[in-house]
């Protein structure tokens, strides 16, 4: 493939970027004692960028032929010169960058082929069957495996010329328990980047399915807690969700340039001592956060960026053209999720380091507060106002965990709740890697970290 | 591209995915459906204040479903030189399976009642050089009358298409469609200050509604974020909320349009289940599904397995009218058959919901509403998240005021929790007036009360 990208750009003198990209997606669901879905999406095509006149133009095709992409290579150069009036800023070239080169095959692909259709098929019903009889009270569990196959060729007329494997396999368990008219519901669920065993390396199918089933037995007897500014522990998916929504979002180059609440504070403390935050496109304290990616999709090698450093702000996310517009380095961040989008800044796996109490010591330590476990959703805002919902909220009460109640929404200011860390264990997690970011077009990301001590707004009755 | 190439794919399509249905059938595999999705758009974005980039997509997208011994394969696919490949794919898919259900099979084919012409031949004459000049005259808007207003992303599209759906039962439909496209998204910047993110949008058949519309949706964008801008945390109190039309569709009435849904009824999900002809809801509200209507954008005469749609009362003054069906759970509700709510496209399998909901409006003046006594909060949006089998709703209000005495004072770090079933009986009043979302839902302004506001400041 990259040799017939490079014969596609010819003697293009201008840049020109060619992505090629091929993707397959399976997914299996159980639910009620049948297989209630199974589907396989692929495709395919080449995403065809170029920077004519100051001005990007994008165009893209799914016929993969040497005639269809020089056509697409046209199309775009139009579009490029057309809008160039207009764009009053612009690029006027781009900086050079750490390319990829040669051919990145990632871990776990041939463990993924060489499992049949019928195994992961049982995998779904066996779980779903074992967890509908748990209890009385569990209406429905849903139990779904799904895994994505990616095959990517980065060729660009100034040097990135690289091609690139990965599957990210995900497990899920939903459950609705009901009693007295009430209903409940309780998921869990896990994604890496890599093979079947790294999937189920510390969690096994069932114990996922047990973990989703009990939350919504558990919490058909919570009542939502009090709401307010209260002091939590938070667990390695929420630490995941907070940095992912509150923090990375507003250091996203492109986002900083519109005037997020980042903008100008580079160099600034905008956390404690104990706050060090990095994205990275590797897979740091151990393989497979699902976020992890060879190349960036400029055919960029992604590096392991830290944003904030012992609470100082220390960098922002780049791809190409912001990196030239800051004068530094792109960072790998800039993601496409298939042929036919334009790459954007995105992050990959977005950690906290972890710091050196343990999760005991830090409940000991509470006198009044909550331990927040069990990521749903997030946003945030320009504003750095973030939310994101939890799924159970356990009382802590002089040092001890009491009621578990209803999780619900968490708020903030992204700097704030930085400033207010005060405690950070040396456990550490990856626990998002089933998710996807939305920014336009979504991303597979992770995130994670310790437990983490801090102060939000907690949403209650 | 114009409407007489789409016109020539389209028919050229019809034939070639005949023959590959027949093919099918001659081959063993009986039952077979392949839904086809075709768009080709032009699109000028922004960002930063600034245009970003100019470009030009075309694709095929086919879902392809296989139904064999009461099992379901599906493929979806934009190669369209290995698209037997794919049914044979699908057909594998569907045997390897062993957990038949023979209430699962393809609809027979019904007459299709409503024809629809939705695309303007006037389309035919713009192209990427008119979404620049709609592009320049938004950043001029920007610049004259919002200039603390940042323009984080937008996006201008000319997008023309067909989804067409052919099975080996007989169903044959399809339509054309055509639009004008553009959505803007961004916040009040001064100095140090940021307010929080606002969008809107606007679409239409021809450039004259576009451009009207296009420019009624940018000033309320402009309006809205700078509303947001200088904001302030407040107290928590107990009391009335006030639902613009976008905050009443997304986020409260999803929760309960969700709990309609034919599949979660049959999973027990649903709190729904059973109450049909009773009262569910304030007398106030009533809600029905149009698809029907020619003059709105979302409106389609078949629905995603290519059956008839039609005009269905959802909710009439609080009394539960009606469930929402597809074919499968049609046969596992026992009924004779689907209620044309097959929800989907060429990427998902069929679903069951509303295809373009209306709410009747009520008889107070919203201008009303903001005068009211007391203390009131204004929800613009909610950032947050809901529970589909509880109903329970929380979540950060996005641009909201609290209304009080006549004033109108934007509050941020404000969060609201609520249940959706509840919700539904403490509606204490409609407007006359409301929004057509998307150019498609009428959706009116609603007055609730008993809600828990929680701010952060002490009181």
């Amino acid at each position: 493939m990259r040799d017939l990208l490079k014969e596609c750009l010819g003697e293009e003198s201008g840049f020109v970027e060619l992505r090629y990209h091929h993707k397959e997606s399976r997914s299996f669901f159980a639910e009620r004692g049948r297989v209630e879905s199974t589907a396989l999406r692929k495709r395919t095509g080449v995403g065809v960028r170029v920077l004519e006149a100051g001005t990007w133009g994008f165009a893209s095709t799914s016929e993969i032929s040497k005639f269809s992409i020089q056509n697409a290579i046209q199309v775009a150069k139009k579009a490029a010169r057309l809008s160039s009036a207009l764009r009053k800023d612009k690029i006027p070239n781009l900086p050079k960058a750490n390319f990829a080169i040669g051919d990145f095959i990632g871990k776990g692909i041939e463990d993924f082929r060489g499992r049949s259709v019928e195994e992961k098929l049982k995998l779904v019903l066996d779980i779903q069957n074992a967890a509908a009889k748990q209890s009385a009270k569990l209406q429905s569990v849903g139990c779904g495996y799904s895994e994505i196959y990616e095959e990517k060729a980065i060729v660009t007329t100034d040097g990135a010329d690289s091609f690139f494997t990965m599957v990210r396999p995900e497990f899920r368990v939903s459950a609705v328990a009901k009693e007295d008219g009430k209903m409940e519901s309780g998921s869990h669920s896990i994604g890496v980047t890599g093979g079947w065993d790294c999937l189920f390396r510390s969690q096994s199918p069932t114990e996922i399915s047990d973990e989703a089933c009990k939350t919504a037995v558990d919490l058909l007897s919570s009542i939502l807690p009090d709401g307010g500014l209260s002091t939590v522990i938070l667990s390695p998916s929420i630490v995941g969700l907070l940095v992912h929504e509150a923090i990375g979002h507003t250091v996203e180059a492109d986002f900083v340039l519109s005037g997020s609440v980042a903008q100008g504070k580079i160099g600034h403390r905008v956390g404690s001592d104990l706050v060090t935050l990095c994205d990275s496109g590797y897979s740091e304290y151990y393989e497979g956060a699902g976020g992890s990616i060879p190349v960036d999709d400029e055919g960029v090698i992604p590096t392991n960026t830290v944003i904030i450093k012992n609470g100082i702000l220390s960098s922002y996310l780049h791809n190409r053209e912001t990196a030239e517009r800051f004068g530094v380095a792109p960072t790998g961040s800039a993601r496409a999720w298939e042929y036919g989008d334009v790459p954007l800044i995105r992050m990959r796996n977005t950690f906290l380091m972890p710091g050196d109490s343990s999760l005991e010591e830090m409940i000991a330590n509470t006198k009044d507060g909550y331990y927040l476990d069990g990521a749903k959703n997030g946003q945030a805002d320009a504003t750095g106002e973030f939310m994101f919902a939890v799924q159970k909220a356990y009382r802590i009460q002089n040092g001890k965990i009491t009621d578990l109640l209803k999780g619900v929404t968490v708020s903030g200011l992204a700097f704030d709740v930085l400033q207010n860390v005060d405690m950070v264990s040396k456990e550490f997690k990856w626990d998002l890697g089933s998710g996807h970011c939305g920014k336009g077009q979504p991303a597979k990301v992770d995130a994670g970290g310790p437990y983490v001590r801090t102060k939000v707004l907690l949403g209650g009755k | 591209m114009d409407r007489h190439s789409i016109e020539k794919r389209l028919n050229d399509q019809k034939d070639l995915l005949s023959n590959l249905v027949k093919k099918a059938k001659s081959n063993g595999i009986d039952q077979v459906e392949i839904y086809s999705s075709y768009g080709y758009s032009e699109d000028v974005s922004l960002e930063k204040n600034d245009l970003n980039n100019c470009t030009a997509t075309e694709e095929n997208m086919f879902g392809i479903r296989v139904i064999a011994e009461g099992n379901q394969g599906f493929i979806i696919s934009n190669h369209i030189p290995s698209l037997y490949e794919s049914i044979e794919e699908a057909y594998s898919l569907a045997k390897s399976q062993s957990t038949p259900d023979f209430d699962l099979c393809l609809p027979d084919p019904e007459t299709i009642r409503a024809v629809f012409n939705q695309y303007d031949d006037s389309l035919d004459k713009l192209g990427i050089e008119d979404l620049v000049a709609s592009a320049k005259e938004a950043l001029g808007w920007r610049n004259d009358l919002y200039s603390k207003v940042n323009i984080d992303s937008g996006d201008f599209s000319l997008s023309k298409g067909y989804k067409l759906i052919v099975s080996s039962k007989g169903v044959m439909a399809h339509e054309l469609g055509a639009e004008l496209s553009a959505s803007v998204m961004g916040m009040g910047v001064d100095g140090d200050l940021v307010g929080s993110f606002d969008y809107d949008s606007a679409s239409g058949f021809n450039k004259d509604q576009f451009q009207t519309l296009w420019k009624k949706a940018f000033l309320n964008f402009g309006d809205k974020c700078m509303g947001a801008l200088y904001a302030k945390p407040i107290s928590g109190f107990q009391g009335k909320v006030l639902l613009p039309p976008d905050a009443v569709y997304s986020f409260f009435l999803g929760l309960f349009i969700g709990s309609l849904n034919g599949t979660s009824l049959r999973k027990g999900k649903s709190k729904m289940a059973g109450k049909l002809g009773e009262k569910v809801a304030s007398s106030l509200l009533s809600i029905w599904d149009d698809p029907t209507n020619s003059g709105l954008m979302g409106s389609t005469g078949f629905d995603r397995e290519g059956l008839p749609t039609a005009r269905k009362p959802v909710l009439t003054e609080g009394v539960l009218n009606t469930y929402f069906y597809n074919t499968y759970e049609a046969k596992k509700a026992g009924l004779p058959k689907s209620n044309g709510s097959a929800t989907g496209g060429a990427q998902s399998l069929p679903g069951c919901g509303p295809k373009q909901l209306q709410i009747a409006p009520g008889t107070s003046s919203k201008d009303e509403f903001f005068k009211l006594p007391g203390r009131t909060l204004f929800v613009n949006r909610i950032s947050g998240t809901k529970d589909g089998a509880s109903g329970d709703f929380s979540g950060v209000i996005k641009g909201g005021y609290v209304l009080e005495n006549g004033a109108k004072i934007p509050v941020r770090e404000v969060q609201i929790v609520g249940n959706a079933f509840d919700a539904l009986n403490q509606i204490e009043a409609i407007s006359k007036e409301g929004e057509l979302l998307g150019e498609s839902s009428f959706v009116p302004y609603m007055l609730l009360d008993g809600f828990t506001i929680t701010g952060v400041t002490e009181n």
